[in-house]
């Protein structure tokens, strides 16, 4: 039989062990890569944004470079001290025309500047980048500037080296193109060759120019931040974050990104920040941060250079590998679900089988299916219910021989092997039922041995019992095989005639039975006589029911005793009279 | 000649000199932090609209106090004990710059706030615009407990008008003259001393136009500094070029300030800041002096207002009168350096202290303009 409950069962739990073990194996092999992929480019953009800042430093030593060479050119003392414009006008010319030529070829000097040191700081020579090329500034026009740190810091410095000054706004008047842009100071001071401080050369540096050509290999989804020695952010994606502190509004870098904390406490010198395991503070994005030494006059000061790569961009990898594992999963998860039947079945089957012989356990070829012969588990109950099997019915089968056993000696005389009364009884009801339906006719022949109490007194009573036995078999001997004879009780016996022709022959058949129990029985060696009466009731002459035709089949054996031993006597041929005397008498010497 | 202090002692003022508190980032943090993100604000959002949707926006309304103020005004403690006190709930917004504060109270129709704290200059333009509204000094108790010359609010200009009261003073400052002692033994009398060429090239001065030419107007006895014609306007930008070439350079914030007071060994500084900068110059370990020179000082008076949009007035009359609480008024001066209205100042200069309050100038642009022009580094032949 089909046990759909218990295979469903298995091959879903089987299968959803597969795909739980298929899918967290996958999910996991899918983070470990994203982690991976994610640590792997946030090591590359460090990498990127270290070489960002080397090369930051480099731009600003070929612009130191640049500096220097415009203040050690001799005409620049010179034209810093000359105070009549006259006499050096040709010299300053000459030297106007080099400045010219640096601004030329660097598009990202704004203004590039000769400054003296006396007369308030008054510029000299001066050239400014405006919308349309390079304007030199002249005569009235030149302003003092030795109020600015750029002017009284290079003064201070030692010939031959660099002032470079803070990333910021400029906010100078009339400084054309530069004006309100965000630039860097680079300056030298200029010496006489006697080595007095003279002046200064001052270029102011675009730092878009400047950050362009920075980002020239970077790819364009990069973006850059720069913040200063504070964390004021001085390069920012979103514009309105740079430059905080020239609107009355500070930014800060280490607000944005608490993680860079440490490098403006000076604890560290750069930062990673992963946007899959930090993504309150880097929102979809890997970022890195490194700090640069900044100005060579002031060992202090430095900046923070930053870089940030969409995180969509470094997993697209994992996204993908996400993609084929989903795909695998599916796949593996369907062989999981196709074994899991496979295996479900294998296991159900024998129990089926199992079931089946419990089912039909007498049928013999009910375990010819079972797999007795399997090494495992299975074979082993197998056996065992074989086993068990046969131990039940081998024990059913001697339940039934006792039953039997018990049922013969319930309906037969022990002694005699005859039927007794209660199947006498039986089979008599059972023949009036069909001579009344069938319309036949019936006898019944009431035998009493006439002389068995002196055999006997006379030789005991296993003799007697053994006479029993001989006259049992005589009466069989007599009767034919459609009779039933019966032993009713110590000497009495009891015989059925059926058939149409009862009444004639029961005559004959009682007669017979005086006749040969008249003549000697031969019993252990003797011959003894033990003679006998008979009375005859019939069906339906005498009665319709058995209790009736045995008791008037009794009376008229009464009515033969009476008239000596040997006789035979019909029920239907006694008088009234006779009939109830006799079974007053017979009831009296039954109660006696 | 500028009015007297005794006569009429407060003059207005257009630019403020307390940038002192709104700088450095703890400050911007914290504007961050009440302002606009916090958690706190999102709860008390979050509480406002279901009450609104429960249909009780009454009671919203009436506990919350939404206060426009400056930095070191409405410290979070001082905030709190408000709040318990009254049971209502307190929304500061801080400003930094008399302009935000001016964008704040003109967003929208109305201003989105019930208290406001600005100099009296911008009280007085705001009572002009019709943004505030009369106060009833009897639901001011604390205002008994000021002193004399703050609670003479009509002769403080533009605190009053039509005699109604628009605004009680809380705070002020002076912007007198800081000498260092080492440098400068008799502490200076005039504000001439910035340009005397002794000090030369160790001078500071603020990078600011609307002072530079009120106190310069002073320096040359100009009766109305505020009020310049165009000729004592070129002269004025004349003297600050002068005044330029004396300098050491500009500053801006109190720190930077002090970083070249230190550095480049500075004998004398306009001290815009006033007696919030001598702490930070003496924890720097410079040996200064503080002055209010015989010409007079600029100085700045804050003070509380009431807007017009104001839903809960009882609630912004207990704010003010807290403002003026002993506790309270007595925190301005331990964390912030500042004066209060009801004690006397330690560095004040005794009753004779002349201070001038700052007052709308006559022309912002043009001052700006021929500032940019002298700091910028133009020659005086360019000012004529």
């Amino acid at each position: 039989m089909m046990r759909p409950g218990l295979m469903v069962k298995l091959s879903l739990l089987l299968a959803l062990i597969g795909v739980l073990a298929s899918g967290s194996t996958g999910y996991y092999a899918y983070r470990a890569n994203r982690t991976m992929l994610a640590d792997e480019a946030g090591r590359n953009l460090l990498t990127a944004t270290e070489l960002l800042g080397r090369r930051f430093s480099v731009s600003i030593d070929d612009m130191a470079a640049d500096v220097l060479v415009l203040a050690t050119m001799p005409s620049s003392a010179l034209i810093a001290q000359s105070a009549d414009d006259l006499k050096t006008s040709v010299d300053r010319a000459r030297l106007a025309q080099v400045f010219s030529s640096f601004m030329l070829h660097h598009p990202g000097y704004l203004q590039a500047r000769l400054i003296a040191r006396d007369r308030f700081g008054l510029e000299r020579i001066r050239f400014d980048r405006d919308g349309h090329g390079i304007v030199q500034v002249q005569n009235d026009n030149l302003q003092e500037k030795g109020q600015f740190a750029y002017v009284f810091d290079t003064l201070a410095l030692a010939p031959g080296h660099v002032y470079i000054g803070p990333i910021t706004i400029n906010r100078e008047r009339g400084a054309h193109y530069a004006e309100g842009k965000p630039i860097l100071r680079l300056a030298a001071p200029v010496a006489t060759p006697a080595g007095a401080v003279v002046g200064v050369v001052v270029l102011d540096v675009d730092l878009a120019v400047l950050l362009k050509l920075l980002r020239t290999d970077l790819p364009p989804d990069y973006e850059v931040y720069l913040a200063n020695e504070w964390g004021d952010f001085l390069v920012h994606p979103d514009s309105s974050q740079a430059f905080g502190f020239d609107k009355g509004r500070r930014v800060f870098m280490q607000d944005s990104f608490a993680a860079t904390k440490p490098l403006f406490e000076r604890t560290a010198n750069s930062v990673l920040i992963n946007g899959l395991t930090n993504p309150k503070q880097a929102h979809d994005a890997v970022l890195a941060f490194v700090k640069r030494p900044f100005g060579a006059s002031a060992g202090n000061r430095f900046i923070v250079l930053g870089l940030s790569k969409p995180l969509s961009d470094v997993l697209a990898g994992a996204n993908l590998l996400g993609d084929q594992i989903v795909r695998m999963i599916l796949f593996s998860s369907l062989a999981a679900l196709l074994l899991a039947i496979l295996f479900a079945r294998a296991l159900t089957r024998p129990l089926q089988i199992l079931t089946h012989a419990a089912t039909h356990f007498f049928a013999d070829n009910a375990t010819e299916a079972l797999p007795l012969k399997r090494t495992d588990e299975i074979g082993t109950l197998a056996r065992c219910f074989e086993h068990m099997r046969r131990e039940i019915k081998s024990q059913v089968v001697a339940l039934h021989d006792k039953q039997h056993q018990f049922a013969y000696l319930a309906n037969h005389d022990v002694l005699t092997s005859l039927p007794n009364r209660m199947l006498f009884t039986q089979k008599l009801d059972a023949a009036v039922h069909d001579a009344t339906a069938s319309g036949e006719q019936l006898a019944v022949l009431f035998v009493d041995l006439d002389r068995f109490k002196q055999i006997n007194d006379q030789f005991g009573h296993s003799f007697g019992d053994t006479v029993l036995v001989a006259v049992a078999d005589r009466l069989q001997q007599v009767l034919s095989k459609g009779h039933t004879v019966a032993r009713l009780g110590g000497d009495e016996f009891v015989v059925l005639v059926e058939g149409a022709h009862s009444s004639a022959s029961a005559a004959d058949l009682a007669a017979d039975i005086v006749r040969a129990l008249e003549s000697d029985l031969p019993v252990s060696g003797r011959q003894v006589v033990v003679g006998a009466s008979v009375g005859i009731s019939e069906f339906p002459h005498d009665g319709v029911s058995a209790r009736d035709l045995l008791l008037y089949a009794d009376t008229a054996m009464y009515v033969a005793k009476s008239k000596g031993r040997g006789f035979w006597q019909r029920y239907g041929d006694l008088s009234d009279e006779q009939r109830v005397k006799t079974a007053y008498e017979n009831t009296t010497a039954n109660e006696n | 000649m500028a009015e007297e202090l005794t006569n009429e002692p407060w003059v207005l003022t257009a630019h403020r000199g307390n940038i002192l508190r709104s700088w450095g980032r703890e400050i911007a943090k914290r504007v961050f932090r009440r302002v606009s993100f916090s958690p706190r604000t999102l709860v008390a959002a979050l509480t406002f609209f279901t009450l609104m949707l429960c249909g009780l926006p009454t009671f919203a309304q009436e506990n919350v106090l939404r206060v426009l103020a400056w930095p070191g005004y409405a410290d979070n403690d001082v905030v709190k004990k408000f709040e318990i006190r009254f049971n209502a709930r307190v929304q500061v917004t801080f400003v930094d710059s008399d302009e935000a504060l001016s964008d704040k109270m003109h967003a929208g129709g109305k201003p989105p706030f019930d208290v406001l704290a600005a100099n009296s200059a911008e009280i007085h333009r705001y009572t002009l615009e019709n943004l505030l509204t009369p106060l009833d000094l009897g639901e001011l108790p604390n205002t008994q407990r000021q002193l004399p010359r703050f609670r003479a609010l009509s002769s403080i200009n533009g605190l009053t008008a039509n005699s109604k009261i628009y605004a009680i003073p809380f705070t002020y400052s002076s912007m007198g003259l800081i000498y260092d002692r080492k440098q400068i033994q008799m502490a200076p009398r005039s504000m001439k001393k910035l340009w005397n060429p002794r000090y030369q090239g160790k001078v500071l001065d603020f990078n600011s136009a609307q002072h530079n030419f009120s106190f310069a107007a002073l320096a040359l006895g100009y009766p109305h500094p505020f009020q310049l014609t165009d000729a004592q306007m070129r002269e004025v930008a004349r003297k600050l070029v002068e005044l330029r070439r004396n300098l050491l350079t500009y500053y801006t914030v109190p720190e930077e300030a002090t970083a070249y007071f230190i550095q480049h060994k500075a004998a004398l500084m306009f001290g815009n800041y006033g007696t919030q900068q001598l702490a930070l110059l003496r924890k720097a370990g410079a040996d200064v002096g503080y002055v209010i020179p015989e010409e007079g000082a600029l100085a700045w008076l804050d003070c509380w207002a009431m807007t017009q949009s104001a839903t809960n007035r009882q609630l912004a009359l207990a704010w003010i009168n807290y403002m003026l609480e002993p506790d309270v008024s007595a925190l301005l001066t331990q964390r912030q350096g500042l004066a209060n209205t009801l004690v006397p100042p330690p560095e004040s200069s005794g009753d004779s202290a002349h201070l001038i309050l700052i007052q709308p100038v006559e022309n912002i642009e043009e001052r700006e303009s021929l500032w940019s022009r002298i700091v910028s580094g133009d020659r005086p032949e360019r000012f004529r």
